[in-house]
């Protein structure tokens, strides 16, 4: 579903530049550079970069006989397109896709903590929420991809249904944070969720 | 790994005594790890602190030893173990994210997931027998 709302809001090219440079606001790269990440061809890019930059979004700096982009956060939209970047294409993609082999069993996959709360820092690890059948290792495999793209170190916690539902029933700080504070869906939406936290099992009224 | 003495690395002759001890207290520590009565916690820390231990049996027995005086030598004992015990690529990265839930964990009070522990357990008793197993044909030859 996010995909699908990123790439009819940004044709290809701009949605995965826009992706890289506006959810690490404070990196400058070249070209090469966002062409790799992206995977992109540096070619085509260049017109791409141009074109952003003179519109205000990006600042383009030339260090000896390279130009580097950055985002620009004094754009009156950067805020906006950055929220909207971070909710689609972004992370939330990104994760998507690497999590897809396991989407079987997963009930719920979501992000919490700074990054859902949009007050990360450049070091801010990615925290992830998995309610589901799926292992701790296999989960830890299929994010492992993640890091490079995302620039960032992802912490899964892995969670089995009745297991999450105990600790919600339990009134468990951590468990309660997660329910109130903000928060991005990869797997599933906040009604299911709502639904799994709620869950009892006949008999367990613990 | 000579690249990294100095850094994150120093050269040593094996101590047999002192990698016997570490294997023991490894599986001392999974034995613990094994509890279920005790917190999912608790048992989590023992079994990671048991892959470390054998992690640092095989980099000692490997003629190395970490500089704890630099930052990130979890990191550094658990990335060798493809050097220094032939643990294949999957298992680093599990073994990896296992080392970062912790981390987290020291640093936010966040709980451990009952996921989390029954790997860090498995892991640890698999890294055991592989270290246990090298080391004792390492002393063989």
């Amino acid at each position: 579903m996010s995909l699908t709302l990123a790439s009819v809001l940004f044709k290809d090219y701009r949605r995965r530049v826009l992706g890289l440079l506006l959810l690490h606001p404070g990196e400058s790269y070249h070209v090469r550079e966002i062409a790799r990440l992206t995977d992109t061809v540096a070619g085509t890019l260049h017109k791409e970069l141009a074109t952003l930059a003179k519109a205000g979004i990006l600042v383009a700096q030339t260090r000896g006989n390279q130009k580097l982009y950055t985002a620009n956060r004094e754009c009156p939209v950067f805020e906006e397109l950055a929220s909207i970047l971070r909710k689609t294409s972004g992370m939330v993609d990104v994760l998507a896709a690497a999590l897809e082999p396991l989407s079987e069993q997963i009930d719920t996959a979501l992000i919490f903590g700074s990054v859902a709360q949009g007050r990360e820092t450049t070091r801010s690890d990615v925290d992830v929420l998995l309610v589901g059948t799926a292992g701790f290792a296999a989960v830890a495999e299929a994010l492992y991809s993640c890091h490079e793209v995302l620039g960032r170190e992802i912490n899964p916690k892995v969670y089995d249904k009745r297991e999450w539902a105990k600790l919600i029933h339990s009134n468990n700080g951590f468990a309660l944070e997660i329910m109130e504070k903000p928060k991005m869906f990869i797997v599933g939406g906040s009604e299911a969720f709502e639904k799994i936290s709620r869950y009892q099992s006949a008999g367990d009224n613990t | 790994m000579k690249k990294l003495v100095g850094i994150s690395l120093q050269e040593i002759t094996p101590d047999w005594e002192m990698i016997s001890r570490l294997l023991t207290a490894a599986a001392r520590n999974l034995s613990d790890a094994n509890i279920v009565e005790i917190s999912l916690e608790t048992r989590f820390d023992a079994a990671y602190k048991s892959i470390l231990q054998s992690a640092n049996a095989a980099l000692q027995a490997s003629g190395y030893r970490t500089l704890t005086s630099k930052p990130g030598h979890h990191q550094t004992m658990i990335q060798l173990l493809t050097k220094t015990a032939g643990v294949d690529r999957e298992t680093i990265i599990v073994l990896d994210a296992l080392r970062r839930q912790r981390n987290v964990v020291d640093y936010s009070g966040d709980i451990i997931p009952a996921s989390a522990v029954s790997e860090c357990v498995k892991q640890a008793t698999c890294l055991l027998n592989q270290v246990s197993q090298r080391i004792s044909d390492q002393k063989a030859d």
